[in-house]
């Protein structure tokens, strides 16, 4: 078994963080906000967990945690300005965090190691601690989907005014989401971090916010395994068009147009959703039946 | 119970009045009702005891609590449900989820006992689901429990969100046009049910252009007319007001 | 001198403006954000290059280079936006999203391929060197061009917009198509026209910047598409005398910033920038009636 996954290592470490972020992402998503700050908590995770364990020898399980608990703060705190701001001006302010933070890091080198990068960072995390933390982030979030936090949240992003019409408090929401997305994305930074060797800020900027988005979008955007599906979609084509490598950008670019114009749900949550649809139907059909038959 | 009072509450927009200080009162046991010409200022006035809009003048007062300034959720919070003109259910929820979402001011559980799915969230929420169930069997509903409510008929969606507002177990029931487009029997069921809640002890205001259903349920009607309260009193004393016809009908065709 | 930095800053505002206007109309009349923008920048800087390499002058090769680029952004409405329209999504925003990145990425690849992955230049002598001094300050005939190309543009832009018959269907549409259609526009028209000229405006932004930088490669459009938020966002999204005040703050500001900053907090200051304007005046200099307001209204 492990002599068959063992070449693979690599895309199991890829896939497993890559979903971690794209968890922070969709929650988000859920409650209704358009923030794209993922890769800027992910980059505050992971910079704190390499410097605290190589410059101040912190044990790693500690500073992932602070690395954790970083992001939370930061998702507290870049929620009330970004609560005031509508859909797309959400996205562009979170945007802006996510630069300002990247050319800050670049700016502090004596800190971060600046444009030339982090390095010797012991690695210290193993694949199976990512699967671990993969699935009981997943877990967690499924929990809090199906209970009060996740219908507050459905309310919330299908109709704001009816939300609050019900008792919904926004901005309490607004944070607990904001918050959440911090905390995941901290984790995995710091994951992320000490299963690498270095770090460099570029990793955390425009081009991993884009795939971390397009993930999302691509697998489903609604339910806890939408955000695995697209992930590794996004991981494995690479792999598996090894031969064309060149054209990896057009097919990548091809793959998100298809996928946007037949299943703009994402694969996995337009397929649940005829799933369920076949399902409903199939169930009026007996109950009429069996109706007429009475 | 208690009653909802405005006192002197109106509302400018900018320059424009749209509604000029009047008083009103909402008590328990009675269907109130608020009628008037289109644009005279009704849904503004639900929208402003429901903290939509900012107070420009006046108080709203519940029992000792005053709601003038209070954010949409604190009125909820408070005991107000609302339902709107247009149907305003969540589209890709199911219609037992709508329905379960009317309760959240019931909710008793913490936040991290919802956050890790513990067994007192875990419990709250099945018995939110039973008596959204409950719900469901009264209005006839039970079989579309797991359908989008996006999917329903429009008669369907307004008994939908008749179940949201009563899930919410309401001191104070705002209906805005609650049987606009319905049938004749439809709206004479709903007004019985109306009618029911009311004896339980419940506020209502029905805002309502359906004359004969507005004779038929409420105890006691204001009329508004650009803003400005016009009339009041019991039904059919308002309904024969030369002042309230005239708005509805316009001058009198004299020679 | 801080005059020759106002200059420069100038000059750089008036790439920004054609780059920012290209996207701000799409984003004016369709609500859409077209994140493939940068990419058609960049097929312009490439298509004008390769038209100079041909043997014509600059002055042919930039009208050639916004042609093409106004094909290319026409190519990018048919795949990633117009299957979308058809759906009827109320969350169509974010699937375009993704599709016109899809779609850029697609483009970029192409110019990847063809330039395999080198850094081109224009070739030397293309603009003349020489330089004219004007008012103490020393202005080079590159500058003088990027600003000639910049203010000609924006003129012809609100020619076109405000005083042809064609520009105003477009103006009206700005959103609501079934209006639109119900007064006899049809709306296909109006997509092929705005993103044409939008793409236009980009690929002359795309010469001129190649030009200027000396460097043509596949990459060059995403900085570009970041700052242009910027811009975008200063003078109110949506707003076309807007994008251009907006660029021109842009364009003094960033230069101004990196000859007195750091070079490396340069783009942090800017972003900064953006953060604050959306905090503070997240409608923009210019308030205009706008249908959707930045700020929620719950």
């Amino acid at each position: 078994m492990m002599s068959f996954i063992a070449p693979h290592l690599p895309l199991l470490d890829l896939i497993c963080i890559g979903t971690g972020y794209a968890l922070s992402q969709a929650i988000v998503f859920r409650a209704g906000t358009f923030s794209v700050a993922t890769s800027g908590f992910a980059a505050l995770g992971a910079y704190c967990a390499a410097i605290l364990v190589v410059k101040q020898g912190f044990h790693p399980a500690l500073a992932v945690g602070l690395g954790t608990l970083l992001g939370l703060l930061a998702g507290l705190l870049l929620a009330a300005p970004l609560a005031r701001l509508r859909g797309v001006y959400q996205a562009i302010a979170s945007l802006a965090f996510v630069e300002i933070l990247v050319a800050l890091i670049l700016f502090f080198e004596d800190l971060t190691g600046g444009p030339l990068g982090f390095h010797s960072i012991p690695r210290v995390v193993q694949p199976w601690m990512l699967v671990v933390a993969m699935l009981l982030t997943m877990a967690m979030l499924y929990v809090l989907g199906k209970g009060a936090i996740g219908r507050a949240f459905e309310a919330m992003r299908q109709d704001p005014p009816v939300a609050a019409s019900l008792g919904v408090n926004p901005t309490k929401y607004h944070v607990i989401s904001f918050a959440l997305s911090g905390a995941i994305a901290g984790l995995f930074g710091g994951l992320d971090a000490l299963r690498n060797f270095s770090l460099t800020a570029e990793q955390f900027g425009f081009s991993i916010l884009i795939a971390t988005l397009s993930a999302v979008v691509l697998g489903g955007r609604r339910t806890v395994v939408g955000p695995l599906v697209g992930v590794t979609i996004l991981v494995l084509l690479p792999e598996i068009f090894r031969p064309l490598a060149q054209y990896r950008q057009a097919i990548y670019g091809l793959l998100l147009v298809v996928v946007m114009a037949f299943l703009p749900f994402g694969v996995y949550d337009t397929i649940r959703l005829r799933m369920r649809d076949r399902r409903l139907a199939r169930q009026a059909v007996a109950a009429a039946s069996s109706g007429a038959r009475a | 119970m208690t009653a909802l009072r405005l006192q002197g509450v109106g509302k400018r927009f900018g320059g424009l009045r749209a509604v000029a200080p009047f008083d009103m009162s909402i008590e328990p046991g009675r269907i109130t009702g608020l009628i008037g010409p289109n644009g005279a200022g009704k849904t503004t006035v639900v929208n402003l005891i429901t903290g939509v809009y900012k107070l420009s003048e006046g108080r709203i007062l519940f029992g000792d609590q005053d709601l003038s300034a209070a954010p949409r959720h604190e009125v909820a919070r408070a005991g107000l449900a609302r339902t709107y003109q247009t149907i305003r259910l969540l589209p890709d929820a199911t219609v037992v989820e709508n329905v379960v979402i009317g309760m959240y001011r019931h909710q008793t559980t913490s936040l991290l006992a919802q956050m890790f799915g513990l067994p007192s969230s875990r419990a709250e929420t099945a018995r939110f689901r039973a008596e959204a169930q409950q719900l469901l069997e009264r209005f006839g509903m039970t079989r579309y429990a797991n359908y989008p409510a996006g999917a329903l008929s429009y008669g369907d969606q307004r008994r939908v969100e008749m179940m949201r507002a009563l899930a919410l177990k309401p001191k104070v029931l705002l209906l805005d046009e609650p049987v606009a487009g319905i049938n004749d029997v439809e709206a004479q069921r709903l007004g019985e049910i109306f009618r029911a809640l009311a004896d339980e002890g419940m506020a209502v205001l029905l805002i309502e252009h359906n004359m004969r259903f507005v004779t038929r349920l409420c105890d006691y009607v204001y009329v508004l007319d650009s803003g400005q309260l016009i009339a009041q009193g019991s039904a059919a004393e308002v309904v024969s007001n030369p002042t309230v016809i005239k708005a509805y009908l316009g001058e009198a065709i004299d020679a | 001198m801080i005059a020759q930095q106002v200059l420069n800053g100038l000059v750089l505002g008036g790439v920004y403006a054609l780059f920012a206007l290209g996207f701000t109309l799409i984003f004016g009349i369709h609500r859409i954000m077209n994140m493939a923008h940068g990419a058609v920048f960049m097929s312009g800087a490439f298509i004008g290059l390769f038209t100079v390499q041909a043997g014509l002058p600059i002055w042919a090769a930039l009208p050639v280079a916004m042609v093409g680029a106004g094909l290319v952004s026409i190519f990018i409405e048919v795949i990633a936006f117009k299957p979308l329209r058809k759906l009827a999504l109320a969350d169509a925003e974010l699937a375009s999203i993704i599709s016109s990145i899809g779609a850029g990425l697609i483009v970029l690849s192409l110019g990847q391929y063809v330039s395999k992955t080198q850094t081109l230049r224009f070739p030397f002598g293309t603009v003349p060197v020489d330089a004219i001094q004007v008012l103490g300050l020393r202005v080079t005939m590159l500058q003088l061009l990027m600003l000639g190309v910049a203010l000609v543009l924006v003129v012809l832009l609100a020619y076109y917009l405000y005083r042809t018959p064609q520009g105003r269907q477009v103006r009206a549409v700005a959103g609501n198509y079934r209006t639109a259609q119900l007064l006899g526009v049809n709306p296909n028209a109006i997509f092929y026209q705005t993103f044409f000229v939008s793409g236009a405006l980009a690929g002359a932004a795309g010469v001129m910047v190649g030009l200027a930088f000396n460097s043509v490669q596949f990459l060059m459009g995403e900085p570009f598409l970041l700052k242009a938020f910027v811009a975008i966002i200063l003078g109110g999204m949506g707003s076309i005398p807007g994008a251009l005040v907006g660029a021109m703050v842009l364009g003094l500001f960033q230069t101004l910033s990196a000859a007195y900053l750091p070079a490396l907090l340069v783009d942090a200051v800017i972003f900064l920038l953006l953060f604050i304007i959306l905090m503070v005046r997240p409608d923009g200099l210019f308030v205009q009636t706008v249908t959707e307001s930045p700020t929620q209204r719950v």
